[in-house]
């Protein structure tokens, strides 16, 4: 078992937004989580990465306890996150961003001496990591310069870059066009060979591509958990998701 | 004597206060940090000091020294702040630091650089007896023009429609934006009365304290310590700074002389080590 | 907060200009173009410190005149008081600055910009308020009597303005070099990544409070240094050294030289410095044409005189 979230819950003020959620996660598993707007995703999602505290429950990962872990610990455990709101470095080139998320891989961030555009390991890795996610044509390309598609894609990478155990992604897919969402839907399939990944996503067509499990989260429970044919057979989720 | 202490530090608050809560609803609203409220409170002592000698009347001079300063802070806000609202915040802040300049060689040209005094009004030039002690009224009259403000801004915020407007667009942003509450003009009375009321502090402790080019800053310091420490953006933190620093400098300048400096920042210290955010959240 | 692009060449082609006009107009000037260029150097290394926080960290500090202080009144305490040699003297109150900054910027490095500001602008004040009423420290009228560094055993006379103002050139050299070598490691990536997005950068698993710490305590030592050269080319220390607007020259001197090249923090206070001498000398309202100034360059010129030459450059190729 990789990370377990055990009998979660959180309010803001008088809201429930998070009852008693309990989630498990295995090694080399891609798992999904999906509800309507207002189910409680993003929350869920901020609890599992470190961003927000819950009330109650506990989180352990790879056996140790992370429950109160701020995201910086959880990150150097091996959970890495990419966010529904893209957030990368506006000017640093796409090389620039994966050889800076590598000095925390290669954990050198605190060296003083060492030029990193002369760094060969990392550079090379940058490289290969850019070639994995599409974006060798545009190592020289500030970040900010890059259509928004790429820029997903960057946000991933660095993510990745990090050698992460276990992926968070948070709606991988928001704001793209059928296509872009194909590339990232590729994307995710490969990298889901090599990393454990939890996926929050609204888009179902996405999840029932990826994710061999499923939670369906509903006003902050879960109601349902299961595989992609169960789900779609499901009446309950029938019901709450008429036309999703 | 502890009586006479506590007024004044109940004084040097009210001050405090008048300064720190324009700057804080400021920052609510438009999430910029005017370091050019201490040249506001610096120029309404000044301009205070000019009418109060072409008409030898002190009340002249409060009435219509705010009135001035307000308007600087529409001019200002209508020429410079409205344009740069969406700008990068830092950005914003820098050129409220470059206004510090303007204004501090402003004062200079126009009123020269020796320190000016202003008479208490002839009314309150008296010491009122409290339980036997003298204590200059003029100071009880500072403390009520402070309450006054308190209660009229309560009054104001709690019981209008335009002041639930102010409290909803501090509380919550975004929601007042969605709700288009947070229009153009709340924000330009609002400046405007943050201005007016560094103004009011100005020309009302310029009887006690002077009139002299660098009050600006002396004054500009204390009160971010009460806005950092209240909490930027609460009202209620405003008053509950003003108040702790108020005290804790006038107090400790009578007890703990050698440490009274180095007390305040103390207070500002642990505030960050243990409420980064200031006593009340926004 | 945006800084200029990241372009290490430039950066080595303008050190270098500059650098040839200073050594050119030190040999061939007068004594005071002589004492005005080691000025400037020093204004220079104080720039650099403030530009290293501000691009490195997105730490913008209204306060790091105190640090100049705290440079120059250890300086003149451990060379008259405990005899100290001067040299030391500049590398104690390295050590000194930095010890002290890394102790406020545990306080305060996790603040967000504009709260960073308005502390460190209440500290810069508090340091002020209590040099000019220490006794120990001579108070308003200061501290006299501080000597420069004797190298006459190797036959270099420090008290010939050439020769101290090469010897401060070389402590500018000195840091630059350092800086230039953080800003391309790791570290400085990571801080320049942290003033871009600080959010990402925990999110990855880096150590933001460490890094900025660090990076605060660093231009602190460095800040101290010019202090401490400060003195000794000046031979006496007035408080007025800590005043708020020493602060904020240097906020100036970064801003018109564009924040985050290094270079450009020395191309900055030079203009500043020039000017604001100049300037002086004619009429007494230079802070006025200071603030319009400072205002214009804010809201029009974002990368300052670095962006300037950024683009003359792309014009010539």
């Amino acid at each position: 078992m990789l990370l377990s979230l055990n009998n979660i819950n959180k309010s803001f003020g008088a809201i429930k937004v998070l009852n008693n959620v309990n989630i498990i996660s295995e090694r080399k598993e891609c798992i999904g989580i999906i509800g309507p707007n207002g189910a409680g995703k993003s929350t869920l999602f901020k609890v599992i990465s470190g961003n927000l505290k819950q009330d109650t429950g506990d989180i352990f990962f790879n056996n140790t306890n992370i429950t109160n872990f701020n995201t910086e610990k959880r990150a150097r455990l091996g959970i890495s996150q990419s966010f529904q709101k893209n957030s990368l470095f506006p000017e640093m080139t796409v090389k620039e961003s994966l050889a800076l998320a590598l000095t925390h891989k290669y954990n050198v961030s605190f060296n003083i001496f060492n030029s990193l555009v002369n760094n060969k390991n990392i550079n090379t890795d940058a490289i290969n990591i850019a070639k994995d996610i599409g974006l060798s044509d545009y190592l020289e390309t500030k970040s900010d310069n890059l259509a928004y598609g790429l820029q997903r894609q960057l946000e991933l990478g660095i993510a990745i870059a990090c050698n992460p155990t276990l992926l968070l992604l948070d709606e991988p897919t928001a704001g793209m066009s059928p296509l872009e969402t194909k590339e990232i839907i590729k994307l995710i399939k490969k990298l889901s060979i090599n990393y454990s990944i939890i996926l929050v996503e609204h888009d179902m067509e996405v999840i029932y591509e990826l994710a061999k499990r499923i939670y369906v989260l509903d006003r902050g429970s879960l109601i349902f958990e299961g595989d992609q044919k169960s789900v779609k057979n499901s009446e309950l989720v029938q019901q709450k998701y008429l036309g999703i | 004597m502890i009586l006479i202490q506590f007024l004044n530090a109940l004084q040097f608050s009210m001050t405090l206060f008048l300064l720190a809560v324009g700057l804080t609803i400021i920052f609510g609203l438009m999430k910029i940090v005017n370091l050019a409220h201490g040249s506001l409170y610096m120029i309404g002592a000044y301009i205070g000091l000019s009418i109060f000698n072409y008409t030898e009347s002190f009340w002249l001079a409060l009435i219509f020294s705010p009135i001035f300063t307000a308007l600087i802070g529409a001019f200002l806000y209508t020429f410079l702040f409205r344009h740069i609202q969406n700008a990068d915040p830092m950005k914003q802040v820098l050129l409220t630091f470059g206004l510090i300049y303007i204004g501090l060689d402003s004062v200079r040209l126009l009123w020269g650089t020796m320190s000016h005094s202003i008479s208490t009004p002839s009314i309150l030039s008296n010491p009122v007896l409290l339980i036997d002690e003298p204590y200059p009224a003029y100071r009880l009259f500072v403390i009520t023009v402070g309450l006054l403000v308190l209660f009229s801004l309560y009054v104001i915020l709690e019981k209008t429609k335009i002041g639930a407007k102010v409290r909803a667009s501090v509380d919550d942003p975004e929601t007042a934006q969605l709700l288009q509450i947070n229009t153009d003009k709340i924000l330009f009375y609002t400046f405007a009365l943050g201005c007016g009321l560094a103004g009011l502090a100005g020309i009302t402790v310029a009887p006690i304290l002077g009139v002299e080019p660098g009050m600006d800053m002396e004054v500009l310091v204390l009160t971010l310590i009460v806005v950092v420490v209240g909490g930027p953006g609460s009202l209620k933190g405003a008053l509950i700074g003003s108040l702790l620093i108020g005290f804790v400098d006038s107090f400790g300048k009578v007890y703990i002389p050698q440490l009274a400096q180095i007390i305040i920042y103390a207070v500002m210290a642990l505030t960050l080590l243990f409420k980064p955010d200031g006593l009340y959240k926004r | 907060m945006r800084a200029v692009n990241y372009n290490p060449k430039l950066r080595l082609q303008l050190l270098l200009i500059l650098l040839s006009i200073s050594i050119i107009a030190n040999i061939f000037g007068s004594y005071f173009t002589r004492f005005f260029i080691a000025e400037i150097t020093i204004l220079s290394i104080f720039a650099i410190s403030l530009d290293f926080i501000a691009s490195r960290g997105g730490m913008v500090s209204l306060g790091h005149a105190m640090f100049l202080g705290i440079g120059a009144y250890s300086t003149a305490i451990l060379s008259i008081n405990y005899g100290i040699s001067p040299l030391s003297s500049t590398l104690s109150t390295f050590i000194i600055g930095a010890i002290i900054g890394l102790i406020i910027g545990y306080f305060i490095v996790f603040l967000d910009g504009i709260f960073f500001i308005m502390v460190t602008l209440a500290l810069g004040e508090m340091f002020n308020a209590w040099v000019f009423t220490s006794d120990f420290l001579g108070g308003s009228d200061g501290i006299s009597g501080i000597i420069r560094p004797d190298f006459s055993q190797i036959g270099i006379d420090m008290n010939n303005p050439l020769t101290f103002s090469f010897y401060v050139i070389l402590w500018l050299l000195g840091i630059y070099f350092l800086l230039t070598k953080i800003t391309d490691a790791p570290l400085g990536r990571n801080l320049d990544a942290i003033r871009q997005n600080s959010h990402r950068i925990s999110a990855i698993g880096g150590y933001t409070k460490a890094y900025k710490a660090i990076a605060f305590s660093l231009s602190a030592g460095i800040a101290s240094i010019a202090g401490s050269l400060y003195v000794q080319l000046n031979g006496f220390i007035s408080p007025e050294l800590t005043h708020w607007t020493v602060s904020g020259e240097g906020l100036i001197m970064i801003i018109v030289g564009g924040i985050g090249s290094i270079s450009g923090a020395i191309l900055g206070a030079t203009v500043v410095h020039i000017i604001q001498h100049e300037l002086s000398n004619i009429i007494n309202w230079w802070m006025l044409v200071i603030g319009f100034g400072f205002i214009f360059i804010v809201l029009f010129m974002q990368d300052g005189l670095w962006g300037l030459l950024e683009r003359i450059q792309k014009k010539l190729k």
